[in-house]
């Protein structure tokens, strides 16, 4: 047997095993030119028997049997032309059995025997079967492999198969079938055997070795999957079990691994679905050791390709039930090998609901079902660690939403939040992102209540906080891009129908809260907007006045307040108030004045407990006052009260600037551009000349503190509002109040410049260029403008 | 009269219907193949060229997923090398190039720029309405830049151009038959001296 030998040993004998066959059949060509028969088969013999050399690995005698092949090929021709050697080919036959080793013997035997077959002087399966029994006399693995390997080679094109020049009687597919069946189980068996030679040190090497040997088993596989002749029935009836049963009885993990990949790849789609039962059995029979997922995987591949390469035969998939029997089958070698890891029972998982998505997407149950197989084998692990097995229930949970472009459908999917609930908190966060993601992608819309309840059954990662003891910071920025995600999804929830829509409020109101202060800033507002947009709806539609479950704007309203005063608490007072005008103003135009009253009311008690900063305050201020303004709801009384809590809180502002453009804003409050709008011209006069006392207050304050007057700009601005009021026919705004306010302005200016009458102020610049140009255009507006000189 | 012996093999990316085009030369019906060959398949076919007996031994290999298993030894004494693609999948005929490349690199004929090889462009039946990926102007375009190399658009499935093909590469294998006799190839190894047949090692 061949020692444990260094690779530089192995070229050596190599090296010599190829001068031997050349310098032997330098002699026999020598022979061949003489026609001399007897120094030919000497020769050929001699140099036939470098093959029996036990010193090479099987890569090297590969190189050293291709010497030799190459030889026989001349040999062939030789025989074939009896001129030259006398014999008729059936004593040729007879004679080259005279060699006096076996494996010279036998490389003759084939050379011959192919001629022989040509010569059709003998029947091929006589011959054939004559050849494949004789090749047992080599039991020797690597030279019996590479010995039948040449029988297989020079017999592939003389097979007795239909259409053949060899073809015989009705049985001659079965003769060409049985030689290659059998070819194939002894070369099998060599095969195997290989891993049974020598000590177990050298086990890992002899698995390579034995990796590069076995395309010339598999090839036998080819060959029968091209044998012409063979239909469904034979390939059912004799092929297949024969085939099966030597790879389940080899018990030999690489063989059996190998040889199943092999059959999913020679023989045709059809002839696997219509023997799925008896594959899938081979499968849950194969070694525990065995990858059989793989092979599983392959198979499935192999038939969802085929489905989809045409609708016909899709009926052919249920007339063999393939789904259940792969998933029985898939079943079982979960359950058999106890011990495959998690990974492999889900990619498994992975690999037949890619099969059901792509032979029968419209077969939701289908779908469940293997989910829910998922579920019960992800719930017999304590608990779910390996990250690879964690990316395959990904991979099975993405699988729906990619395949379904209306994104309801995966939601309908009973068991999906269940496999969902198995993966840690950051998988399910990823998750609960793709599912967003695949929303926003198909532009989706989830229309009822039910499903908004699943979906966010199914986000709820991002919802809400998982595990309390989860003291993980997640990076700022990461958090608000999946906060906004969420904000964006509860847009993508709509239904026409008003009942329905106001469910979907409900349902995705009681899950936001349970969001904690974190989340809610992110997420209340879209679900306002929601509501909001729902009672503009029906507003429009003249909302009928239906029972108690009707969707109505009162009750709208009162959800939205208690919805937002939850973000008072967070606290998010900006927010909030924000928020609470909008709602106003939507219950203005709902004609609702006690509710829109109620609103302000919460936004000033806001402004007034909640808003501390003054920056805050003014932009709150203005945001009041320019809800106010638009409304027009309101009573006397209440708006009375409302604009008088406005100004006030605009005069108490902490920067007299501030204040100053805070009260001259709260001017429009009394005066509304539109033919029903109030006009209430010596309130709005009143805010004007409060705004300028204050502007006054702040220029001496500036006087005092720095010596000098301070910009203009105050009271360039207040000018402005004058003149805008005076056009608007404000009857309270006289050409004198303009006149007397231009003065006042060139009087700062003068005193803060000097002696100089220059208008360095560009504002103020522009505004008397205004008057001039709307005196010189003259008309009824250029007449009001006439007393005032500039 | 004695006949020659032409090695012919075909080249190219798995999938492309190299074994397809074989089996159609000799004589096959088409069969719709399933698979990739598995490693390396022969058919020998006897033809007459110019009133010349020739013996075809044609190499069928597997494609890309064997591109590195396929020993130095195979491509040796090749008189002929057949490149395949398919006009309808780009990357096969990219491919071309590094198949022409391992063939001058593994075989190291003589004189790489006149050794005969001819690119089959395959599969010019399917369309489905598409137009096909690669122009024969490209393909021509390639054949130029190396040597001016003969190309064939076939169709295995509808036998088109597969006869012509091969009788233009048995011509040219004929033509490029090694000039050097077999004999003189021994020669130059073996001492003279007949050495004495060693003693058997084993009695089987």
């Amino acid at each position: 047997m061949r020692t444990l030998a260094g690779v530089e040993d192995e070229d050596k004998w190599l090296a010599e095993g190829i001068a031997g066959i050349q310098h032997n059949a330098f002699f026999m060509h020598r022979a061949l030119d003489a026609n001399n028969l007897r120094e030919v088969l000497k020769y050929s013999a001699l140099m036939l028997s470098e093959l029996r050399t036990s010193k090479l690995s099987p890569q090297k005698y590969y190189d050293l049997y291709m010497r030799a092949f190459d030889q026989l090929r001349q040999l062939e021709i030789f025989f074939k032309d009896e001129s030259r050697h006398g014999l008729p080919v059936v004593d040729l036959y007879e004679l080259v059995q005279h060699a006096g080793n076996i494996l010279p013997r036998m490389y003759l035997l084939c050379t011959v025997g192919s001629v022989y077959i040509k010569s059709k002087q003998a029947p091929s399966k006589d011959v054939l079967k004559d050849l494949v029994e004789m090749c047992r006399g080599v039991q020797h693995p690597i030279r019996g492999l590479f010995l039948r390997s040449y029988l297989a080679q020079v017999s592939r094109d003389k097979l007795p198969e239909i259409g053949s020049d060899y073809e015989g009687d009705a049985n001659t597919v079965m003769d060409a079938v049985e030689f290659v069946l059998q070819n194939f189980t002894e070369m099998n068996k060599l095969w195997v055997r290989i891993q049974h030679q020598g000590p177990g040190t050298v086990r890992e090497k002899q698995e390579k070795e034995r990796n590069e040997l076995r395309d010339l088993v598999g090839k036998n596989l080819h060959v029968l999957g091209q044998i012409e002749g063979v239909d469904l029935e034979m390939y059912k009836e004799t092929v297949l079990p024969r085939v099966l049963e030597q790879v389940v009885n080899c018990k030999d993990k690489l063989a059996q691994y190998y040889l199943m990949e092999c059959i999913i790849q020679v023989f045709p789609d059809e002839y696997h679905l219509q023997t799925l039962e008896t594959l899938l059995a081979a499968c849950t029979q194969l070694m525990p050791t065995v990858d059989t997922k793989i092979v599983l995987t392959q198979l499935m591949d192999r038939l969802s390709n085929y489905a989809a390469s045409s609708p016909d035969v899709l009926h052919e998939f249920l007339q063999v039930e393939a789904f259940a029997k792969l998933s029985n089958a898939i079943g079982k070698v979960i359950d058999t090998q106890l011990e495959m890891p998690i990974v492999g029972a889900m990619t498994l998982f992975v690999s037949l609901l890619t099969f059901t998505l792509r032979v029968h997407p419209d077969r939701l149950d289908y779908v469940d079902q293997v989910l829910g197989a998922c579920v019960v084998k992800l719930s017999s692990v304590p608990k779910l660690e390996d990250a690879r097995a964690m990316k395959q229930v990904v991979a099975l949970l993405s699988a729906p939403l990619e395949k379904y472009s209306d994104i309801v459908t995966a939601l309908t999917l009973s068991n999906y939040p269940r496999v969902m609930d198995h993966l840690d908190d950051g998988t399910n966060k990823v998750m609960a992102m793709l599912i967003i993601q695949s929303i926003m992608k198909t532009d989706s819309c989830i229309s009822t209540a039910d499903k908004v309840e699943v979906l966010f059954e199914l986000i709820k990662g991002l919802i809400k906080d998982l595990d309390e003891t989860n003291a993980e910071e997640l990076d700022e920025e990461d958090f608000q891009e999946e906060q906004n995600s969420v904000a964006r999804l509860i847009h993508m929830l709509d239904n026409e129908e008003p009942e329905e829509m106001l469910k979907i409020i409900c349902v995705v109101r009681r899950h936001l809260m349970t969001g904690g202060p974190r989340r809610l800033p992110f997420t209340v507002p879209p679900l306002v907007f929601s509501a909001v947009r729902l009672v503009r709806q029906l507003e429009s539609q003249g909302g009928d006045i239906a029972g108690e479950d009707s969707a109505t704007p009162r009750k709208i309203f009162q959800i939205l307040n208690q919805t937002i005063e939850v973000l008072t608490s967070v606290p998010c007072p900006e927010l909030a108030l924000r928020l609470y005008l909008q709602c106003a103003e939507a219950a203005s135009d709902c004609d609702l004045e006690p509710v829109a009253y109620e609103f302000f009311t919460q936004a000033f008690m806001l402004y007034e407990e909640e808003i501390a900063d003054s920056k805050a305050q003014v932009t709150a201020i203005h945001l009041i006052v320019g809800t106010l303004q638009r409304i027009n709801v309101f009573g006397v009384e209440n708006r009375d009260t409302l604009t008088h809590k406005a100004t006030g809180y605009s005069a108490r502002l902490l920067k007299k600037p501030d204040q100053c453009r805070a009260v001259y804003a709260c001017s429009h409050l009394f005066w509304v551009d539109d033919p029903d709008g109030i006009k209430d011209g010596e309130r709005v006069l009143l805010c004007l000349r409060r705004a300028l006392r204050i502007a006054n207050a702040a220029q001496q304050m500036a006087s005092a503190t720095r010596g000098s007057s301070g910009p203009v700009t105050l009271f360039v601005e207040i000018l402005n509002k004058y003149i805008y009021f005076f056009e608007k026919g404000n009857p309270h705004i006289t050409p004198s109040d303009i006149q007397s306010l231009i003065e006042l302005i060139n009087n700062e200016m003068q005193s803060d410049n000097g002696n100089t009458t220059i208008h360095s102020d560009p504002f103020f610049t522009s505004t008397l260029r205004y008057i001039k140009f709307i005196k010189q255009k003259g008309g009824l507006m250029g007449e009001k403008y006439d007393p005032i000189k500039l | 009269m004695e006949k020659t012996k032409l090695k012919i093999i075909l080249l190219g990316d798995s999938g492309v219907g190299k074994t397809s085009l074989l089996k159609r030369y000799n004589d096959k019906d088409f069969k719709q193949l399933h698979n990739s060959t598995i490693y390396v398949d022969l058919v020998t076919k006897e033809i007459c060229i110019a009133e010349r007996q020739v013996i075809l031994q044609i190499w069928d290999t597997a494609g890309q997923e064997r591109f590195k298993s396929l020993p130095s030894r195979f491509y040796r004494d090749t008189d002929c090398c057949v490149l395949v693609y398919d006009v309808n999948t780009l990357k096969t005929f990219e491919s071309i190039d590094n198949w022409h490349d391992e063939f001058i690199k593994q075989a190291n004929p003589e004189t790489p720029t006149k050794f005969p090889f001819v690119l089959m462009g395959n599969k010019t039946d399917v369309n489905n309405g598409k137009p096909r990926v690669v122009a024969k102007e490209i393909a021509d375009q390639w054949c130029g830049s190396k040597g001016n190399i003969v190309y064939f658009e076939t169709s295995a499935k509808a036998k088109i151009n597969v006869e012509e093909a091969f009788l233009e590469i048995a011509k040219k294998a004929l033509t490029n038959e090694r000039q050097i006799d077999d004999m003189e190839r021994y020669r130059s190894v073996v001492p003279t001296i007949e050495k004495e047949t060693p003693r058997s090692r084993c009695s089987c």
